[in-house]
């Protein structure tokens, strides 16, 4: 009986042998995660880059560029933006101008990857190449008439329209999202704080769903609210997807799915209390990794919380062509990002 | 023998790395508030597969072989209920714990010391509503004090003999909420028309405490027979030097009062 035999029937065969509590249990590498279709194992130490080296402070967002690289970005100035390869492997960082580096967005503009970094000390969006020449800058958005100051303007993420509209959420600021077009000239306004369904409060990300090609929509998150606001491209809101207990990070789309991390349980607030959500098309829960399944009521989910302490505070997922996973975390201990791996 | 040598081997490696196991969660105990007249009850969330809840009322800490958790559980008593999330595939969760209280003798009504007015109420039986016990100082349910002193007056629907004072204390050290330095107790004497002392109890805050609902029960010196107490609730004039908020003025946050 080889080991992860023994592990395996000990563990499974519930009652069939008893095995002292201090010598059960799985190592974090033998362990299935998450629910239905949407299950993996996970790689802890999936980072190789030497932490003295190239260290990073809150690991907040990660994208994968048309090479197939992983692109983190952290808001440690010694090196703002690392670029690794899939497995785990230092290739590049450059950056050193981004002390509240929050948000990043890849976008392929005319063939080219270009990337736009949302900055909350700068209160800033840009846009720059995918080795960091700066291409454009936005500044706190006066034309909405809400802001007398840039302090009161803190960006938190972007999405880019195929038409090359820059949409900006200011998650930790007023809560709008600001629609300009690709030269940054300002379009409109939308959400903001108040009572009613269209408001947001901490608008923390967005994107667009371009599932149903007829129809793509803009997908906001309201993380306080523990929930994601659907509009028209043109700021029309549409509906509310209610994900009770989840504080919700940007939502990102690959394939059928929709990904967010889910920084901490609303009843354990500020308690390393996160997981990661997976929805299917229809918004439904189908994976929880690190939390529970819910069961739906009237097309509204039960209660999610933590179950699982894999993740203390994941911040961003991203998803590569071979659907494996990477989870970067805020104020994690200046932990690297996992990567999870379908099985 | 080579297979017991194997398991044998098995075990001590896996006991090696048995620290690098993930961690439950704790589960999610809820209940409407911990204060109660006749009964309250509680539920457990921890949809967890392969996971069990187990519990104690015996303020014990839960093992496998206590009461599994399957259905809302309803207490009539004063009980500590400690609960906690077992697997084979993942190590034991923490325990989550909360301390059910029952009412005392009858309280017509209790006035107190006007809160912060970050924190000011509308609710003039905030402490004797049989509503707290939750951890979240902004929830409406805590009254919120920074200042010197704090006095509450408590009136009992008729005279009874008084063994004990219970106040409800959120200590959430992080956000500089602390037990008080003091608590007095005192009663009103009806030959001497005056309050004299009935009871008093220190806290101390020298080292970090768990954030927790905390009921500190202040035995009177004596067995005294009235219907009018008094308390006088000193916050912590100092948080202490081990805290990033020392030398500050803390916090103090109170929920409730039971008379026994």
């Amino acid at each position: 009986m080889n080991r992860r035999t023994f592990i395996k029937n000990s563990s499974f065969a519930a009652g069939a042998v008893y095995t002292p509590s201090i010598l059960r249990g799985l190592k974090p590498d033998e362990v299935i995660l998450g629910h239905n279709n949407k299950r993996y194992k996970i790689d802890t130490q999936w980072s190789k880059i030497n932490a003295a080296q190239y260290p990073v402070k809150d690991c907040h967002e990660m994208v994968q560029d048309k090479l197939g690289r992983i692109i983190l970005l952290t808001n440690e100035t010694k090196n703002n933006v690392i670029i690794y390869d899939k497995s785990g492997k230092l290739i590049n960082t450059w950056g050193t101008e981004y002390p509240g580096a929050h948000g990043l967005t890849l976008f392929n503009e005319n063939g080219d990857d270009i990337l736009f970094i949302c900055d909350n000390n700068r209160h800033q969006v840009i846009k720059t190449t995918i080795d960091g020449k700066v291409l454009l800058t936005l500044d706190y958005p006066k034309e909405t008439g809400q802001y007398t100051k840039a302090e009161e303007y803190v960006p938190t993420e972007t999405i880019i329209a195929p038409n090359g509209d820059i949409y900006v959420a200011d998650g930790y600021g007023k809560d709008f999202i600001i629609q300009y077009d690709a030269k940054g000239n300002y379009i409109r306004h939308f959400g903001g704080r108040g009572d009613g369904d269209h408001f947001l409060l901490n608008a923390h990300g967005i994107c667009i769903d371009n599932r149903d090609k007829n129809k793509p929509c803009l997908i906001a998150t309201s993380r306080q609210q523990n929930a994601f606001k659907r509009y028209t491209m043109e700021g029309i809101y549409i509906d509310t997807i209610p994900l009770p207990g989840a504080w919700v990070c940007r939502p990102v789309i690959k394939g059928d799915y929709l990904y967010a991390a889910v920084l901490q349980t609303n009843v354990r607030q500020w308690d390393k209390s996160g997981y990661v959500i997976i929805l299917d098309k229809n918004y439904k829960v189908v994976s929880n990794i690190g939390g529970n399944l819910p069961a739906y009521n009237n097309n509204v989910p039960e209660e999610m919380y933590q179950t699982i302490k894999i993740f203390q505070y994941p911040h961003d997922v991203c998803i590569d062509e071979e659907e494996n996973l990477y989870i970067a975390q805020w104020n994690s201990g200046q932990v690297y990002p996992y990567k999870l791996m379908p099985v | 023998m080579k297979k017991i040598m194997a398991l044998i081997f098995i075990f001590t490696v896996h006991y090696c790395f048995a620290q690098q196991q993930f961690q439950l969660a704790m589960p999610l105990m809820k209940y409407r508030s911990v204060f109660f007249a006749d009964t309250a009850s509680f539920t457990i969330n921890f949809n967890q597969p392969g996971s069990a809840v187990h519990y104690t009322l015996n303020g014990e800490e839960p093992t496998e072989t206590d009461l599994l958790y399957k259905t809302p559980v309803i207490i009539t008593q004063r009980t500590i209920v400690k609960a906690k999330a077992f697997s084979n595939s993942f190590a034991a969760s923490e325990t989550v714990t909360a301390e059910f209280i029952k009412d005392g003798k009858k309280i017509r009504q209790v006035s107190f010391s006007k809160p912060d007015d970050a924190y000011a109420t509308t609710n003039v039986s905030i402490l004797n509503d049989n509503t707290g016990g939750n951890m979240n100082f902004k929830s409406g349910t805590w009254l919120g004090y920074k200042n010197d002193t704090v006095e509450i007056n408590i009136e009992l629907k008729k005279k009874e003999n008084i063994n004990s004072v219970l106040v409800n204390i959120l200590q959430d050290e992080n956000s500089w909420l602390f037990l008080p330095e003091q608590v007095l107790v005192y009663y009103y004497n009806d030959k001497q028309k005056a309050f004299l002392p009935a009871g008093k109890q220190f806290f101390f805050s020298e080292s970090p405490a768990a954030k927790k609902s905390s009921a500190k029960e202040i035995i009177l010196s004596q067995k005294i027979k009235t219907n009018t107490l008094k308390l006088i609730v000193l916050p912590l004039k100092k948080i202490p030097g081990w805290h990033p908020g020392k030398g500050n003025h803390a916090w103090l946050f109170i929920d409730e009062i039971k008379v026994y």
